[in-house]
């Protein structure tokens, strides 16, 4: 686990390394995540140009505040190297390993990315990765995965190659991946990482992106990946906390306060003593309140 | 993106509808053989919304439906995929035919005309162009006030015809340049009919040699010379390849003659010379020499060509010069195992 | 750097530049296409010889047909034109990127 501040990551949307278009306009659509690609959006003779491509544009641009992600190809292709060592040097919040199966990858992710660290001079540890699970074994091992890096930060879901691994594929109701689901978000949450759900591809069906992004958010998702910056708000709209939790939570946040104020390490609101999840729900609650334009810096209900 | 098997029936079928709708008609079995790769764009319904193909270094069957493409952006992506595909293959010089309202478009992404007609376009782009290719040739130090012809020959192989030809050059001007044919698909390569072109005018120490490239009665701008075309299509790319002749290769060699031997058997051929006369006039003087005749005979390469897959070289000594004949001896087992393989001999 | 071979980077798409970069002999030389040539063409020419300087390239023919492209996209163009070019595309030169 590589953080403990809780961070906000209800979208990661998924941008093509070769395309320069895609790349310069990333960071205007408010994504929390924006991961962009040197696999599988990226053709074999263009995996150099694609490299270079998103480390000069990790130099130059300006993303805001979102965390910057890179899916570099598989420990098992000749880009893997040169895709971490550049990233690395770029200065890259997160690298994404594509294809995890076991916690010996994350650890061989972590140890090239500890020497890369050291060869361009950048601060040990301050490169952060996460783990997409993509296929049986990737599931059945998603707890060790989860653990296996002091740098990790997450593991996500990815459907595509999970379902033709499965001998499936994709269906709207998405009851093909309900196991596979429960096993990444219990695999995060015990190794107390965040957890991603997988892309839905079909733009014409919102209704159908509706109603996954409210299943994996009643689940206990971080958030959704993405390949359509229109699905931004939309994922947004579904996170963002009602009227009533955000009155619950400001009482919360009040009495905490109040205990700080008093001196006093018992948090109690309305005569009960208020326990530590209560506590971190709050937070995340005025967090999501924040970030949706529900409420101002200092907590005041924005009326809209 | 993807590439397309133009073998597999029900790609090949949406493929040629989606280029009959944008109104492409020709899909001869000779023009299809041609087509090494094709990629094809497809819009998220699955139609094909933009297609194009590479023959040798030559951009073919361009089609893009513009109906949900923003200012052309299917078709720059498709060219410059095709682009990236031939580069894969070490391939830079890239070629294309279009229709002429198209050339401005291509014109856009870097690539510039050679020449055109009403009917359409020829341009190229890349990492050469025709202005290396006239850049490279010998010149002499003088040249802009010398007498400056040329001949245009396959040469397959040299015979004394070809030489007549020359000596009626090289007599009448100060300076002649023979441009041999370059594309490699004659019984002799283009290695061997430059040597005996070059080994049969030796002794003529006013004419020069050049390889003619990819801008004279090539694959790129007269594929017909090379296979069987309508009449119509021979006008047309013999216009272009005499328009190329004359406004991109003739002005930077001061070439004011062209010299063609009278062809009384070829029809293509025939067209050409009709449409060089029409064309290089009055920029380019156009001279038709009657072909030289020997033992009552026209001199032909085909003749040469026949005998030596009869093996019997002996009945066309005396078309050769004795050097073109020195090799045909010495090679006859080479000629008559390439003819065995299926190296066609009749044509060009 | 020596460029050993022709190669191209980059597409002919909206906010790219087509880079294609070849051997020559006598210093770099630039034939830029671009619809803001006339205000941003020496701009772009000056990133594409900077990045040819960088790499130590000193003798190179470059053809560029821009189509929009921001200074980083034409300097990670440029350098994986380069690499492609003088066949360093799998050990890239880590400190002038």
């Amino acid at each position: 686990m590589a953080e403990n501040e809780e961070r906000l990551r209800r979208t990661m949307m998924f941008v093509p390394g070769n395309n320069p278009a895609m790349v310069k306009d990333a960071g205007i659509y408010g994504a929390d995540s924006i991961m962009f690609d040197l696999e599988d959006s990226v053709s074999l003779p263009e995996k150099d140009a694609a490299r270079v491509l998103v480390y000069e544009a990790l130099q130059t641009q300006d993303y805001g505040n979102a965390e910057m992600v890179v899916r570099v190809n598989g420990q098992d292709t000749p880009f893997y190297d040169n895709d971490v060592k550049a990233m690395v040097k770029a200065g890259i919040d997160v690298i994404r390993l594509p294809k995890a199966e076991s916690p010996e990858m994350v650890e061989k992710l972590d140890q090239d990315i500890a020497a890369a660290e050291k060869q361009f001079g950048r601060e040990a540890g301050s490169t952060h990765l996460m783990a997409a699970i993509e296929s049986a074994k990737g599931v059945l091992r998603a707890a060790d995965i989860a653990a296996a890096s002091d740098r990790m930060i997450g593991i996500a879901l990815s459907a595509e190659d999970y379902t033709t691994d499965m001998k499936t594929h994709r269906y709207p109701d998405g009851k093909e991946l309900e196991f596979a689901r429960n096993m990444v978000l219990h695999a995060a949450r015990a190794a107390g990482v965040a957890a991603f759900d997988t892309v839905f591809t079909n733009m014409d069906d919102t209704e159908g992106f509706y109603r996954e992004t409210e299943y994996i958010h009643q689940l206990g998702f971080d958030g959704k990946s993405l390949v359509n910056p229109r699905q931004i708000p939309m994922v947004n709209k579904v996170y963002e906390p009602k009227a009533a939790e955000i009155k619950n939570a400001k009482n919360v946040i009040n009495a905490i306060q109040e205990a700080k104020l008093k001196g006093s390490g018992v948090i109690s609101m309305n005569g009960q003593m208020v326990d530590r999840p209560v506590v971190l729900r709050a937070q995340r609650v005025m967090s999501l309140a924040k970030a949706s334009n529900l409420v101002d810096e200092e907590g005041n209900y924005l009326e809209k | 993106m993807q590439l397309l098997n133009l073998k597999d029936r029900e790609v090949f079928r949406e493929w040629k509808e989606f280029l009959e709708s944008l109104g492409i008609s020709n899909f001869q079995e000779n023009e299809l053989a041609q087509i090494d790769s094709t990629l094809g764009m497809y819009n998220d319904a699955g139609s094909l919304v933009a297609t194009g193909s590479v023959a040798g270094n030559v951009l073919k069957y361009v089609g893009v439906c513009n109906k949900f493409s923003v200012h052309g952006s299917h078709f720059n992506t498709i060219i410059s995929s095709l682009m990236n595909l031939l580069a894969q293959n070490d391939i830079f010089h890239v070629f294309v035919f279009t229709k002429l309202k198209y050339s401005q478009s291509f014109q856009h992404i870097g690539f510039n005309e050679l020449a055109h007609t009403d009917l359409g376009a020829i341009l190229e782009t890349g990492d050469t162009d025709v202005k290396d290719y006239v850049h490279r040739i010998p010149q002499q130090p003088n040249q802009v006030d010398l007498q400056v012809a040329s001949i245009v020959m396959n040469a397959n192989p040299f015979t004394l015809g070809h030489r007549y030809l020359v000596e009626q050059a090289a007599a009448a001007n100060d300076l002649v340049y023979v441009f041999v044919v370059s594309d490699d698909v004659s019984l002799f390569s283009t290695t061997e009919r430059l040597a005996l072109v070059q080994a049969g005018t030796a002794d003529l120490n006013n004419v020069v040699v050049v390889n003619g490239g990819q801008y004279m009665v090539s694959y790129v701008t007269f594929p017909a010379y090379f296979l069987p075309t309508p009449d119509e299509a021979i006008t047309y790319q013999t216009t272009l390849d005499a328009r190329i002749f004359k406004n991109a290769i003739a002005p930077g060699l001061n070439i004011t003659q062209r010299y063609l031997g009278s062809e009384p058997f070829s029809r293509t051929t025939g067209i050409y010379n009709q449409v060089l006369q029409k064309e290089l006039a009055p920029a380019i003087t156009v001279h038709v020499v009657d072909r030289k005749q020997a033992s009552g005979q026209v001199i032909t390469a085909t003749q040469v060509r026949e005998a030596i897959a009869q093996n019997e070289i002996a009945t066309v000594q005396d078309f050769l010069p004795a050097t073109t004949y020195q090799f045909i001896q010495k090679h006859l087992t080479t000629l008559q195992a390439r003819i065995q393989k299926g190296m066609t001999i009749h044509g060009n | 750097m020596e460029i050993k071979k022709t190669a191209i980077a980059g597409t002919l798409e909206s906010s790219d530049i087509q880079l294609t970069i070849s051997k020559a002999d006598n210093g770099i030389s630039i034939d830029l296409q671009s619809d803001v040539k006339k205000v941003f063409g020496d701009q772009i020419e000056s990133v594409i010889k900077d990045t040819l300087a960088k790499l130590d390239v000193k003798d190179a023919k470059v053809k560029a047909v821009d189509k929009g492209a921001l200074d980083c996209v034409i300097k990670a163009r440029t350098i994986a034109a380069i690499q492609r070019a003088a066949e360093t595309t799998d050990t890239p030169e880590w400190e002038v990127l």
